[in-house]
């Protein structure tokens, strides 16, 4: 017999997994790169090769989310319905520094049940400039030229540091090194992360997707023109130009 | 809480030490000595678990003294923190391990240079131009950072010194009332005032 | 049962938070606008700080299984911490000093972190706990101290709009907040600073520094204290508080981020790089000792032996 006494007592609830993956983003001068894996896992076991963590939000703005995905795949859903409430009103696409503000009132918003999601918000300035947003899961944001996030973080943020920042390095004498790296360089840097993350994490690997953000008439056009796969997916044709590439991953 | 300062200038080593042997919540004494001369050049300021810290400063205090009478010279400050070391860290492998921190001064009559060592329960030992033990390290050392001189005079060190002692006063929620200070250099080990 | 007794009690975490939510937008005319118009879509209710929470008995025990990195180190969500901030008032006004590290974990999630918060041109709030805590409420006290400015055709004092952040956190107190920050300006009765967290304590003071490393910039600056102090003095004892934190505490480091309080209001003096400050010193600036503050640094060649002359000749 079931004692009188006994409380009724609750499974503890646990709406977070990790579904490993890794983002990065790039920006340089006049134009950003926006990264991610497509390799979705919860434990050992790999659910999907192909899971699309970089969503483009306007011509823009792109958008990197990490970490569980049922969440980021809500949060970027969410941040979309509102830009375009936006787009309705103002009939113009909202400016990424606004977004950025945004994506922090909408993380905070949940800080007492948070989602469990990095996010990385790459873009176009209204100056024309290149643009990182890094996000912690419940909103603190900070303005950076680049950010690694997800499983790999630890293994790209430091070669990040030293080819983007060149941290730890010393310029040969009487040169300097630069204040932006031109897109090929970048491109390499990224495709370079992400073979390397593959090699050395299980949990990334498969596919690669690059978001290539260009502000308006940006130079840099030229150096996308002999890109193999290079595939353009801007929605307007008077402002700043998204072009996504892909390349494959190892897939053990 | 029980806090250790310990500092070296030119030709000498400081050590100071809190008076209070405390029980609980409660100040059983106010003017305990905890720093021992364990040789006509050598001082040790100890702290820790209550009844360890005495027992196994005495051991080493008679182990010390035998090797004098036996060899008629005493060891040197760098040997006798490696043999105090290597007493703690049989101790911590043995079924009652001794819980006490140490802070080791010497003035070594043959190089004609002081030399401190910092050592805790575990056995980890490093020799260092400054130390503390307890809370007080962590207000002290960044201070010392700042205003340690290697080669400050006796005056200036006990200056240095009482730094350490008004900041630990001024900042720690349970900082000790007193402080025992002691100097040992060319010429021995003494008391001294601040 | 338990569950429906915490919906109606009056102490329950759910109903701390209706009370919070009421505190926040009680004044009719602050609506959501503010923060981004929805002009007519969506439903989202009057005012941000409407905040969601899991449908479980004890919200707070869910936050704090989920984030609680000092519990739990290998729980999933990651919430930054570590720091070393200070703020001291003297005769030239406040110098607000903070270094730039956020750590999760062992991890360093970054170097470059602004933990002094421009609430408006004359008051400064520095970042000490979450991250994001300060980030947003202290940007929503800068709204709030605008929103006082054209109702009252004057500026908030620094002891009001403390007062406003103290009485905002301590309403969402138990419910996991973290925050120990300094709000800092100048006002009618001159320099100010308050020290306000999340337990709800408001300390108004001349000189506090908080954080992981506070210990250790409290060493430094407590002994180079004193009101008069000249600007580039002030400075610099800031500069070097930092660093000694820097130096000694492994969740502080990388930069340092000046700041001098002034009555036209706040300037930003400079970044230094904790590295560089040891090895090179801040360069040509006012107070610079000319050296690396480092310990090996200045003390480099000294020695504390004193063999007697016959000895040292030999």
């Amino acid at each position: 017999m079931v004692s009188m006494t006994q409380q009724p007592h609750q499974q503890a609830f646990n709406p977070y997994t990790e579904n490993g993956g890794t983002i990065l983003a790039i920006a340089g001068a006049d134009f950003t790169v926006i990264a991610g894996d497509t390799r979705q896992s919860e434990g050992y076991n790999i659910q999907t090769r192909y899971a699309p963590k970089v969503f483009k939000l306007t011509d823009k703005a792109v958008l990197a989310v990490n970490g569980f995905a049922a969440d980021g795949n809500m949060f970027v859903k969410k941040v979309k319905q509102r830009l375009e409430w936006y787009r309705h009103a103002h009939a113009k696409d909202m400016p990424i520094r606004s977004i950025a503000r945004l994506i922090q009132t909408m993380l905070y918003a949940r800080r007492f049940f948070p989602y469990y999601v990095y996010n990385i918000l790459g873009g176009i300035e209204e100056d024309g400039t290149g643009a990182v947003y890094s996000f912690d899961p419940v909103g603190s944001y900070e303005r950076e030229a680049c950010r690694a996030a997800g499983a790999a973080q630890a293994l790209v943020q430091p070669f990040l540091d030293n080819q983007i920042y060149f941290k730890n390095q010393t310029p040969a004498p009487g040169t300097v090194f630069p204040q932006h790296l031109p897109l090929a360089t970048v491109l390499s840097i990224v495709i370079d992360s992400f073979t390397g993350a593959t090699e050395r994490h299980i949990e990334v690997g498969d596919g690669l997707e690059m978001y290539i953000v260009l502000s308006n008439s940006s130079p840099t056009l030229q150096d996308l023109q002999g890109l193999r796969g290079v595939e353009e997916v801007t929605s307007t044709n008077d402002g700043e130009r998204v072009f996504i590439v892909r390349r494959e991953l190892k897939k053990d | 809480m029980e806090t250790s300062f310990a500092l070296t200038g030119k030709g000498y080593v400081i050590i100071a030490a809190d008076t209070t042997a405390a029980r609980s919540i409660v100040k059983m004494k106010v003017d305990e000595d905890k720093i021992k001369a364990l040789g006509p050049h050598l001082l040790m300021a100890y702290s820790g678990e209550p009844g360890d810290t005495v027992q196994f400063a005495e051991y080493v205090e008679r182990n010390i003294r035998l090797y004098q009478i036996r060899n008629t010279y005493s060891l040197r400050p760098s040997a006798a923190a490696s043999w105090v070391r290597r007493s703690l860290a049989e101790s911590l492998r043995s079924r009652h391990p001794y819980s006490v921190n140490l802070l080791l001064g010497g003035y070594d009559t043959a190089s004609y240079d002081p030399h401190l060592y910092w050592i805790d329960y575990l056995g980890t030992i490093s020799e260092v131009p400054f130390a503390a033990h307890g809370y007080g390290s962590y207000f002290a050392l960044s201070l010392l950072d700042r205003y340690h001189n290697p080669e400050a005079t006796l005056e200036e060190g006990l200056e240095t010194l009482k730094r350490c002692i008004d900041e630990v006063t001024k900042r720690l929620v349970v900082s000790p009332g007193k402080y025992k200070v002691k100097v040992v250099d060319k010429d021995g080990v003494r008391e001294v005032e601040i | 049962m338990n569950s429906l007794a915490q919906r109606f009690s009056n102490n329950g975490p759910l109903a701390q938070i209706g009370k919070a939510t009421s505190l926040v937008s009680e004044d009719d005319d602050f609506s959501d606008a503010a923060w981004g118009s929805e002009a007519g879509f969506g439903s989202v209710a009057k005012g941000v700080p409407t905040f969601t929470v899991p449908n479980v008995p004890d919200p707070t025990a869910f936050l704090r299984l989920h984030t609680d990195d000092h519990a739990d180190p290998s729980c999933r969500i990651k919430i930054q911490h570590g720091t070393t901030t200070l703020a001291f008032r003297f005769q030239g006004g406040v110098i607000v000093a903070v270094d730039s590290r956020a750590t999760a974990g062992s991890y360093i999630a970054s170097g470059t972190v602004k933990k002094v918060i421009e609430i408006n041109p004359y008051l400064l709030g520095t970042m000490a706990g979450g991250a994001a805590d300060c980030q947003y409420w202290e940007t929503y006290l800068g709204m709030h101290c605008r929103l006082h400015e054209l109702r009252n055709k004057e500026r908030i004092s620094v002891s009001a709009a403390s007062k406003f952040l103290s009485n905002l956190v301590y309403s969402y107190k138990g419910m996991g907040l973290s925050m120990g920050t300094m709000i800092c300006g100048w006002d009618k009765t001159g320099p100010a600073i308050f020290y306000v967290d999340s337990d709800g304590t408001r300390l108004k003071g001349d000189l506090f520094s908080v954080g992981s490393g506070s210990t250790f910039a409290y060493g430094v600056l407590d002994q180079g204290y004193r009101w008069d102090l000249t600007d580039a003095e002030a400075q610099e004892l800031g500069r070097r508080s930092i660093y000694a934190a820097g130096h000694r505490d492994a969740f502080s480091g990388n930069t340092v981020n000046l700041y001098h309080v002034k009555e036209h209001g706040w300037d930003f003096i400079g970044n230094y790089d904790v590295n560089k400050l040891h090895y090179d010193g801040p360069g040509d600036v006012a107070g610079s000792p000319g050296h690396g503050y480092g310990y090996d640094v200045r003390t480099v060649g000294l020695s504390s032996a004193n063999p007697p002359a016959a000895a040292a000749s030999a």
